[in-house]
């Protein structure tokens, strides 16, 4: 095994540490009472950056140039743009 | 687990053998056009994506002008079911990336244990569902009790269906794997998979905090 692939899987086993703790922040955020815009705000950022890390790490689009990766990349901010709008129109 | 490779480099790695020195390799700033698997199975989770897409933004706006009656029922969610499961699908995802890296290495063997750990999940998370359904069901509940109920069921009944889709994909390519079908220059079966599992795991990754959690 390379040197660089040793760090890949390092990589990989951070990503889902990550994405363990940024659930369980989600989580504790709702059940500490956190409500309102900056919950819908917050919940929704740690959303996206946990589709980014999946679609980037675990989907292997990292590296994927062309098309693909911007597509998927549109797709999250798209819904979650459109998601915030709703959640947050008065 | 043993000798494995990242799967990010599945594309790239043929090309670097041939020019570079071993010694050289490196692990980044190398693109490519085409993604992990086969090209078909992205294009079906562009379509399937689209239609998650469609239902979660229907569900937002709806909810905006059922404020009182969406806030009120969600409340009665089992919020703990909905975290067990974001936990357990975010974790066979990575025993699948595992999967895929270690085919990439030829251990096809140990892609095959990884992926039978990857669908173990899946059979834990569809368990974890159930007993949630049966819950609402026992209480009378069901898709035309009020609005939010019929999203709730339909959305996320829609996404179950996923998980078993995936897990059947993933059990064809995990026996195949363990008969040694699958080897390091020949493995796009798996990627193929894989891609479609994260693809439902992303779904849910959004699925979660809207459905449980926003309010």
């Amino acid at each position: 095994m390379q040197k660089g692939d040793h760090e890949l899987l390092l990589t990989s086993t951070i990503t889902w540490l990550l994405l363990l703790a940024l659930t369980l922040v989600t989580y504790a955020a709702a059940q500490l009472g956190v409500e309102g815009k900056w919950l819908i705000l917050g919940v929704l950022a740690i959303a996206l950056i946990k589709g980014k890390l999946i679609i980037d790490r675990f989907m292997g689009l990292r590296w994927v140039g062309s098309f693909w990766r911007p597509m998927l990349d549109l797709y999250l901010f798209t819904v979650g743009g459109l998601i915030a709008t709703a959640f947050l129109l008065p | 687990m043993g000798e494995s490779d990242s799967p990010v480099l599945s594309q790239q790695k043929a090309t670097l053998s041939m020019t570079v020195p071993d010694s050289n390799r490196t692990s980044c700033a190398i693109t490519t056009d085409y993604p992990p698997g086969d090209v078909a199975i992205w294009i079906f989770i562009l379509a399937e994506l689209s239609v998650f897409a469609l239902l979660f933004v229907v569900y937002a706006f709806t909810r905006h002008y059922n404020l009182e009656l969406f806030d009120l029922h969600q409340q009665q969610l089992d919020s703990r079911s909905g975290l067990i499961n974001t936990l357990t699908l975010i974790t066979s995802s990575y025993f699948v990336v595992r999967a895929v890296a270690a085919i990439q290495y030829g251990n096809a063997r140990l892609c095959s244990r990884w992926l039978w750990g990857a669908i173990a999940l899946g059979l834990l998370f569809l368990l974890v569902k159930g007993v949630e359904y049966q819950h609402h069901f026992s209480l009378g509940i069901g898709l035309s009790t009020n609005l939010f109920y019929t999203f709730y069921i339909s959305l996320t009944f829609f996404h179950f269906m996923h998980v078993i889709m995936g897990m059947v994909i993933l059990t064809v390519v995990a026996l195949k794997a363990g008969r040694g079908g699958y080897c390091a220059t020949e493995h796009t079966g798996v990627e193929t998979a894989a891609s479609y599992w994260h693809m439902v795991d992303l779904v849910w990754l959004i699925l979660f905090p809207l459905v449980y959690v926003m309010r």
